[in-house]
């Protein structure tokens, strides 16, 4: 897949290039005396400035073309219409250190993620991680998640949270959340499912 | 000056072309455990030149090598070096004490399932991989004698030079 991608960009890049070898030849060279020096400068200058722009316009077209290719290849690795997505988001996280999670559905593991400080610290930022996504067929699933890590008073703290989810013709997000209970202390896990 | 930049990009993506075959390839990412009790992800020290030596607490050479690469780890930290040293031992407790004997102060991981010295073909110990500052494999040294350090200095120094 990736060698497509790098064939398709290397003709989306060969285009422009073609048309601009066709420039050139239609440019004429400077007339031997063509103007004073102060003015090849600026002419220069500005041919300069153009290939720049020229560059920097090829540049945003090869990252478009890799987004677009992207978003292609999850569209038909995983159809709308069997696509389960698991994300992992965290809330505050005063009571507990995120150190793994172990995702399994219908007893198969699927996920097993290890977090870096840097990681995790992104996700108390507000960041959310997609950690698993795959394809199941319609029906009754069940998932089970398993947090690992470091609890209040620097234990080391091991909680589970399971959901059974029915999967229909639509693409299945489901969010795993890490927030404390203020009241107990205690972290809180929370799986649910996004409409 | 056009027919020249056009004749640049061509020569540069032939030259990608060929750097795309050639022998440096993306060193393949991991997160492992430390001794510390820290994850360490290989990704995250995209930027620094790395080292990554696999190595087991059975292993006299491996030792050695610890001990003089906590030495090249002194001398070009601020350059931007790190040494990352992946245990292959069984248990992370033997890698730990290991460490602690040898002082080495340096992230010692913890190579549980094998994994990572698999999708790295480690065949021997010690087995050394350098990584440049783009995160692609340049250099990977099997073996070590005391005598044998300077080798790898001058590695890390031509990659520090780039």
């Amino acid at each position: 897949m990736r060698s497509i991608r790098m064939l398709a960009a290397m003709a989306w890049l060969a285009l422009p290039l073609a048309g601009n070898a066709q420039d050139v030849d239609a440019v004429p060279e400077f007339a031997p005396d063509g103007g004073s020096s102060s003015a090849r400068q600026q002419q220069q200058t500005e041919e300069v400035r153009t290939l720049d722009e020229q560059v920097q316009d090829l540049k945003k077209l090869a990252v478009d073309l890799n987004r677009d290719l992207f978003l292609l290849e999850e569209e038909l690795l995983f159809p709308a219409n069997t696509q389960v997505a698991i994300f992992v988001s965290m809330d505050v996280g005063e009571f507990f250190g995120l150190d793994s999670v172990e995702v399994q559905l219908d007893n198969k593991d699927v996920a097993n993620y290890l977090y870096t400080a840097r990681e995790v610290d992104a996700l108390i930022r507000g960041g959310v991680q997609r950690v698993f996504v795959g394809n199941m067929k319609a029906g009754e699933h069940e998932l089970v998640a398993v947090f690992t890590g470091e609890g209040p008073h620097t234990r080391d703290y091991r909680r589970g949270a399971s959901l059974s989810f029915e999967k229909g013709i639509g693409p299945k997000y489901i969010e795993l959340t890490i927030s404390d209970r203020e009241n107990k202390l205690q972290p809180e896990f929370v799986v649910k499912e996004w409409e | 000056m056009k027919l020249k930049f056009v004749v640049y990009l061509c020569a540069l993506l032939t030259a990608m072309q060929a750097a795309a075959g050639a022998e440096s390839f993306a060193a393949p990412d991991f997160v492992l455990k430390s001794t510390g009790g820290e994850n360490i992800r290989l990704s995250e020290y995209r930027g620094q030149i790395v080292m990554l030596s696999f190595w087991a607490s059975w292993c006299g050479d491996c030792r050695s090598q610890l001990e003089d690469f906590a030495e090249l780890r002194a001398r070009y930290r601020d350059s931007g070096f790190e040494v990352l040293a992946v245990s292959l031992d069984t248990r992370i407790d033997q890698a730990a004490e290991t460490a602690a004997t040898l002082g080495i102060e340096y992230p010692v991981l913890h190579d549980a399932g094998g994994l990572v010295g698999r999708e790295y073909d480690v065949d021997t110990m010690p087995f050394v991989v350098l990584i440049d500052r783009e995160g692609a494999v340049r250099q990977v040294l099997e073996g070590y004698r005391r005598n044998r350090a300077d080798e790898f200095f001058d590695h890390v120094r031509d990659l520090l030079r780039e």
